[in-house]
């Protein structure tokens, strides 16, 4: 993809993605119904959601390009990684912050050490261990190849996240989208809001991904340059 | 080469200030029985839940933004 093309994908998917966001406010603040226990500390709800499907959607990036990177040992899909988890720790840190200010109203506590909670603040350690690892070697390449191992390997805590309800005891509600139980069993106007929520936070981890890893590209190249004329001035990633 | 900007500050502030004004709870079915429920005073809750997400999002844009920026004058000056 050109420089041109991709300054036009970030720019449409950013346009699409803000104005989603303005429809969601729109519908979370005089559209959608007040819920009838928690009331209206539910609109978190919303928003969330779609930070923790965004936040998975990075790391998950991050596993499969971190696996594929340890095996082809190509720079574009370590770059691919590297931008995967800087969104997921953005997203993640939207979600364990937003969750304690519903589950101080909701529950009573801002925080519990029950399951879904402890692994979901497990994987935002995985994954600043990741940034850790990355920059703890003298040689680069080695860095990169470790932080990958641990990317594959904190990509496994997601799939725990999402059974941990169901498998062990917990004071998280089980999820009301993807339930093989009960698929959808949310109202009519809260699956559209939320429907619009998710698809919101797609269209600005989409763009803003495409952001990311274009600066990781030009970083890498001034890195080349750099070590091709013996200077020091490297840009990391 | 010169530096091309991809929003002016104008247009930021806007982006920025749009949402965070509809971030109102208050408007929310005003006047209805269930508008009335607050259950436990929710409602900074709420504000606060919109206004952490908006700014870790725009604080993520700014850190590309500026990085893209530094790279490119590196670019180029080379």
């Amino acid at each position: 993809m050109s420089q041109t093309q991709t300054r036009w994908a970030v720019g449409i998917l950013g346009t699409l993605g803000v104005a989603t966001v303005i429809v969601l406010h729109w519908m979370v603040f005089f559209w959608v119904p007040t819920e009838s226990t928690m009331g209206i500390v539910q609109r978190i709800f919303y928003i969330h959601v779609p930070a923790w499907w965004v936040a998975f959607l990075g790391f998950g990036l991050v596993g499969l390009c971190s696996a594929v990177y340890l095996w082809l040992g190509d720079e574009r899909l370590d770059r691919a990684a590297v931008t995967g988890a800087e969104a997921g720790m953005v997203f993640t840190t939207i979600g364990l912050l937003t969750g304690p200010l519903w589950g101080r109203v909701a529950w009573g506590t801002w925080w519990a050490w029950e399951p879904r909670l402890t692994l979901a603040l497990l994987l935002w350690f995985i994954y600043l261990g990741y940034f850790l690892v990355r920059r703890s070697t003298v040689n680069p390449e080695q860095g990169k190849r470790l932080a990958a191992v641990v990317g594959v390997i904190g990509v496994l805590d997601i799939p725990l996240i999402h059974v941990s309800v169901t498998w062990l005891r917990s004071l998280h509600p089980e999820a009301v989208i993807l339930n093989a139980e009960a698929p959808m069993s949310l109202d009519g106007s809260m699956g559209a809001t939320i429907g619009v929520g998710l698809l919101a936070f797609t269209f600005l981890f989409a763009s803003l991904f495409l952001a990311r890893y274009t600066v990781a590209g030009y970083e890498y190249q001034l890195t080349l340059r750099d070590a091709a004329s013996g200077g020091t001035q490297g840009v990391g990633v | 080469m010169k530096r091309q900007k991809w929003v002016s500050r104008g247009t930021a502030a806007l982006m920025l200030w749009v949402p965070l004004l509809c971030a109102s709870p208050l408007w929310a079915q005003a006047g209805t029985r269930l508008g009335l429920q607050t259950l436990g005073r929710g409602y900074w809750h709420v504000f606060a839940a919109y206004a952490i997400v908006w700014i870790l999002i725009l604080g993520w844009v700014i850190s590309i933004v500026r990085r893209l920026r530094r790279v490119e004058e590196r670019l180029s000056a080379e």
